[in-house]
């Protein structure tokens, strides 16, 4: 038997990374009992544009983006199950749980977070798993 | 689209196998330490930490991923799975330039049918130089 595979597309324009940057990539696809997101960066919702910030405030416009694309899909980010998230420099790990805490409140998912250099200077970059 | 699925199954914490492995008391992370979830189970990014004391055992390629790797086992059998049962791996490692040590290490544990992997290199954690991220097959 052959799985479906549904390509999700933010019914929001502005939130869809790929779309905006023309980009060859899903938003995300649901498979099986997953939805697979794909790596989201900070871009303001009233424009699509990157939005430049702080590690706070870029953790917090990507984790807004993610809980709106997730919950039009019908999950949410409670339904969450792993995150991947990386950060321009591990030094500010302290101010990523910052922001990060708050949206996951009570039974975070698994989470991975590694210091890397992101794409056109963004300081924070997070996909995740979902059940859908 | 229906706002939930009711073939959707349940979204499962597994608790830490082992008071270490504990990172949001051990460390103040808000992430759990594996999720069960669509008869798969997800890992948080696994480090060379004690599991009984929970400090980090800073060390070499070899010695922090021998730690890993124990650690994987006591968590993964403890949620009735295995290390012969992981599906994907993504190693990081702090620097390229040992990849090859990486990997004589890493085929001892996963000597048969060895999972997918992508092998990347990253600023880790508290320089430590290996981490493994982890989903396996529940």
């Amino acid at each position: 038997m052959t799985a479906k595979r549904q390509a999700i597309t933010p019914a929001d324009a502005k939130l869809d990374i790929p779309k905006t940057f023309a980009l060859p990539y899903a938003t995300g696809v649901k498979a099986c009992e997953f939805i697979f997101l794909s790596g989201m960066i900070a871009v303001d919702p009233s424009t699509g544009e990157r939005a430049h910030g702080s590690v706070v405030d870029e953790t917090t416009l990507i984790l807004r983006a993610m809980a709106t694309v997730l919950e039009a899909s019908g999950s949410s980010l409670a339904k969450v199950v792993k995150t991947t998230v990386w950060l321009h420099s591990m030094l500010e790990l302290e101010d990523l749980d910052r922001a990060y805490q708050p949206f996951f409140a009570s039974a975070p998912p698994a989470r991975t977070v590694c210091g890397a250099r992101i794409n056109n200077g963004m300081k924070v970059q997070i996909d995740c798993i979902a059940l859908a | 689209m229906p706002a939930s699925n009711p073939m959707a199954s349940a979204r499962e914490i597994l608790p830490p196998p082992a008071p270490g492995l504990d990172f949001a008391a051990g460390f103040g992370h808000p992430q759990s330490c594996a999720v069960r979830a669509g008869g798969l189970i997800f890992c948080s990014g696994m480090l060379a930490i004690n599991p009984q004391t929970g400090e980090r055992e800073h060390g070499t390629v070899t010695s922090e991923t021998r730690r890993i790797f124990e650690n994987l086992k006591l968590l993964l059998e403890t949620a009735g799975s295995s290390l012969e049962r992981i599906v994907q791996v993504h190693a990081l490692i702090y620097d390229r330039v040992e990849y090859d040590v990486l990997n004589r290490v890493y085929r001892q544990y996963v000597p048969n049918a060895p999972p997918c992997r992508t092998v990347w290199s990253v600023q880790i954690e508290a320089g430590l130089k290996v981490q493994f991220d982890v989903i396996a097959a529940a």
